[in-house]
């Protein structure tokens, strides 16, 4: 059952170091995503473990085996690509089965093993098409039962819903995790779709400039991200920059530009120290008293209006209200905002400056 | 700005563009097309010369059979080598990196603008065991027999067009199917065999047809490899009885030119129904691909193999095709200087082919691109169609016999003199020249996106001016390529000038003269052919910089 383990391993092209020095180890059988926009050297990283180019530095292990020298054909993976690659000139059940036709199998055998990799995919009726005659979601069905059918237990996706359209992603990538866990294999999935990442890893790996921000739960990234870099990333966010005025246990204060305090529950830094606090906006709530925040605009998002705002503090804030109370809300208003306190993250003000810090290239 | 204003409207009324339209589909109808095979005409209303002169007359029929069966022999044995040697190298040149590609690739695209006549010359003194009075003892002097040795030069020019062609293909092909394969558990060479040689269909068919056609086609360097072997009497390719009937034809005995007619009907019509048959075979025939030999083939993927099949193609490449084009060069040290050299002859003879080759150049580009414009734009679907295929014809058939039948057309074959001649020459040059453009202009208008223009158009911006504007500088690169194409086939064409004028005063005739026609001055031939060479080479770096230059600025 395999494992992978990458050590120190660095590719860079030219003077342009794609990934710097990373260190990662996935577990046997577990679902694993590296995020990150696009640039930040995922991709490349994610080769380097299939072995379709050699990282100029470190090594690669698959099930502890050191995957230096080893070839392509024989690292024992499934990879699906980004922009599908099915086999233009083979049918359905020729492409799925093409993996058992490399491995000696029977005409007969690959015929078997193919359509019980497409009856999975719930493709089955689609066995004699060619593949153009498919859309892009079964298209991408069919491309995963190709991989699969070679009985890997290593799974690597690059971007595979990305080429998708929006609906079709968002069904495929339920289907996707599915059978993933039902086959028990070892997954990593690259994406730049932070939704996408919460709903389908077990651990999500952030990225960035070809290094690795942070990893965690989907829980942990979106509730307590340790980087500021993630906090935006991942989800949405307000940030407000401030001093730590107070210190104690379950209860901080950081005073704001505009003198205004945010209370907040837990805050790692000193007193006086320059921070930026991170408050997701379903945890922004209108008040009768707190920060003081003129409407700048409405945006009626269907289940919810999301209203925004720029802060006496010069901070731009975002919060959610019901559908209900939408009409209360108006361009130009003032109103007193408050966050609550158990989901402020407070960072140190990076050095950079936070557009820098969270800057996505 | 009021009267450019006027004008632009004036250019742009529907009227004037179907006019023009109208204007250059019939010019490539009646200048183009109907010239090309106006010999099969021949056929209806002079059957009976064809009767007496040809039928009756066991000679002549031997002789034509053998020539044509010669043609197609050497024309199929050279393109299976060309593929076999080709495919391996569009590998090299699309998939590897190293050192010196650049200059392998123009390597490679050298015997493409040097004009056949020095080619011939070079490659005959390099294989063949030549007669006593021009044995050059740095060649090897190992082929005796004719046929190998026409083999052995038609390679030389017609490799590039397989290598090219399949290239272009192998480029479009979709690297992530052969990576698919091997994630898949294939070997490189079952990946390569089984998915993406598939996919090469297209590019067979458009390899396969240039290299026939122009094997086909072949006059000035096979008769001069023909004149330097020696024991060749006798050895004819359908071309070179074109050309030497076209002699006889004009200064003896008119009676030749049913003969001519004939072969040149045969000539036209087998190329034609074979180019067909090649485009349904290729289409349809699935090889059986589908068995694998994962260990065989895993074994032949790694170490030693690859390797020598690398090295093999680049050792093809230099003692096949480049060192018998750059044999020449030794001669001017090996011959024994003339002193009779006709100099002044060969610069007017420079001056000649320039001339003809400028002419035939801005007319293929004056009424080629509109032409390339309504292929590529044209709205309505069945007449470019038509017109896209049509355009083909000249490029399959073989030159001598568009020669012949453009003489035919405009002046009933006869002799004409040298002011006529000259004219009768540009127009043989533009048939077959006029399609390169059209082709190569095209394929770069289909590339761009009819969504730039679009955006011209709403911005206000007249047909003529988004064509100026915004479509213009995005084909230049491709514009220039066809005209520089153009430039140097007409430049190099030796079949074509005969069979329409057989004494026409082209530099590629003169060489032929000096070789075949006594006094035979074997050492100024060879000088010739090197300045020749020269300039191609030149003609070709420019080429190459245009090209280049297009290419960066997408």
């Amino acid at each position: 059952m395999p494992t992978v383990q990458l050590s120190k391993v660095s590719v860079i092209y030219g003077s342009v170091v794609a990934v710097d020095e990373v260190d990662l180890r996935i577990e046997d059988g577990e679902y694993v995503t590296i995020l990150g926009p696009s640039g930040c050297g995922k991709t490349t990283l994610i080769r380097a473990i299939a072995g379709i180019l050699v990282p100029t530095r470190g090594e690669v292990f698959i099930g502890e085996k050191n995957m230096k020298g080893v070839p392509i054909e024989e690292r024992d993976i499934g990879y699906v690509f980004q922009n599908i690659a099915l086999f233009p000139n083979m049918t359905v059940t020729n492409n799925v089965g093409y993996g058992p036709r490399v491995h000696e199998k029977s005409k007969e055998a690959q015929v078997e093993i193919a359509h019980k990799y497409l009856e999975l995919v719930k493709l089955l009726e689609k066995m004699e098409m060619f593949p153009s005659e498919l859309c892009g979601g079964e298209q991408q069905k069919v491309s995963l039962a190709r991989a699969l059918a070679t009985g890997a237990k290593l799974l690597l996706l690059d971007e595979p819903l990305s080429a998708l359209d929006a609906r079709v992603r968002v069904d495929l990538r339920y289907e996707l995790r599915r059978l993933v866990k039902r086959l028990g294999l070892t997954t990593v999935h690259v994406t730049h779709d932070q939704e996408e990442a919460m709903s389908v890893s077990d651990r999500i790996v952030v990225m960035r400039a070809g290094g690795i921000v942070e990893t965690g739960t989907p829980a942990q990234l979106y509730t307590r991200p340790l980087d500021i870099f993630t906090a935006n990333f991942v989800g949405e966010t307000n940030l407000f920059e401030g001093w730590v005025t107070h210190r104690e246990e379950g209860k901080s204060a950081i005073e704001l530009r505009d003198g205004s305090i945010i209370d907040v529950a837990t805050c790692e830094c000193a007193e006086g120290d320059a921070v930026v606090v991170s408050v997701r906006p379903e945890f922004v709530f209108p008040f009768t008293e707190g920060m003081r925040t003129r409407i700048t605009q409405t945006i009626y998002m269907g289940n919810y209006w999301r209203i925004v705002g720029m802060a006496a503090s010069e901070d731009t804030v975002e919060f959610d209200v019901p559908v209900a109370e939408g009409n209360l809300y108006h361009e130009g208003q003032e109103v007193y905002l408050m966050v609550n306190r158990k989901a402020a993250v407070v960072y140190q003000r990076p050095r950079e400056g936070i557009a820098e810090a969270v800057k996505l290239e | 700005m009021a009267r450019l204003e006027r004008v632009l409207e004036f250019i742009s009324r529907r009227s004037i563009r179907k006019g023009w339209l109208a204007l250059v589909i019939l010019f490539f109808l009646s200048f183009v097309i109907i010239p090309t095979i106006f010999v099969l005409t021949y056929a209806f209303t002079n059957w009976d010369a064809i009767n007496s002169v040809v039928l009756s007359d066991p000679v002549k029929m031997t002789m034509i059979t053998n020539a044509i069966i010669n043609s197609f022999e050497i024309a199929g044995l050279v393109t299976l080598i060309d593929f076999m040697a080709g495919l391996p190298m569009a590998w090299i040149m699309v998939r590897k990196k190293f050192r010196g590609k650049a200059l392998v690739d123009t390597l490679i695209d050298m015997p493409l603008v040097v004009p056949t006549a020095a080619l011939g010359f070079s490659a005959a003194l390099f294989w063949g065991i030549a007669p006593g009075d021009i044995v050059n003892p740095l060649g090897l002097g190992v082929v005796s027999s004719p046929l190998l040795l026409l083999i052995l030069l038609h390679i030389v020019f017609s490799y590039p067009y397989m290598v090219r062609s399949l290239s272009a293909i192998l480029e479009q092909i979709d690297q992530n199917y052969e990576t698919a394969g091997r994630t898949l558990g294939a070997s490189p060479l079952t990946a390569a065999r089984t998915i993406t040689l598939p996919l090469f269909r297209a590019g067979l068919v458009t390899g396969i047809i240039l290299c026939l056609a122009r094997s086909l086609s072949e006059t000035g360097g096979t008769v001069i490899a023909l004149a330097t072997l020696s024991g060749s009497k006798g050895f004819n390719t359908g071309p070179t009885l074109i050309d030497g009937w076209k002699a006889i034809a004009q200064t003896t005995d008119p009676n030749y030119n049913a003969a001519l007619a004939f072969v040149s009907i045969l000539l036209i019509i087998i190329a034609l129904v074979l180019m067909v048959l090649i485009r349904v075979v290729v289409k349809r025939v699935h090889l059986p691909m589908g068995k694998v030999w994962p260990r065989p083939e895993k074994l032949l993927s790694r170490g030693f193999f690859p390797k020598l099949k690398d090295s093999s193609t680049m050792v093809f490449l230099a003692v096949m095709v480049l060192l018998p084009s750059f044999f020449i060069f030794t001669c001017v040290f090996v011959f024994n200087p003339t002193s009779s050299g006709n100099w002044g002859g060969f610069g007017s003879s420079i001056i000649y082919s320039f001339t003809v080759a400028g002419v035939v150049t801005l007319v293929d580009l004056a009424l080629g691109v509109p032409l390339a414009l309504y292929i590529a734009r044209g709205r309505s679907k069945r007449l470019p169609e038509v017109i896209d295929t049509m355009v083909n014809i000249p490029l399959i058939v073989p030159t001598a016999a568009l020669g012949y039948s453009l003489s035919l057309f405009w002046v009933g074959g006869n002799a004409v003199n040298s002011d006529v001649g000259m004219l009768l020459v540009i127009l043989a040059h533009i048939a077959f020249t006029y399609p390169l453009v059209v082709r190569n202009v095209t394929g770069a208008v289909e590339e761009v996106d009819p969504a730039f223009e679009e955006t011209a158009r709403t911005l206000g911006a007249k047909p003529i001016q988004a064509f100026r504007r915004v479509l213009l500088p995005m084909i230049k690169s491709s514009i220039l390529a066809g005209a520089i194409m153009a430039f140097t086939r007409s430049l190099g064409e030796t079949g074509a000038t005969r069979a329409v004028v057989s004494n026409a005063n082209t530099a590629p005739n003169f060489i032929v003269t000096l070789i075949t026609k006594a006094p035979k001055d074997f050492y100024s031939a060879a000088l010739a052919c090197i300045i020749l060479i020269a300039i191609s080479y030149v003609l070709m770096l420019g080429l190459r910089y245009f090209t280049r230059r297009g290419k960066g600025a997408n």
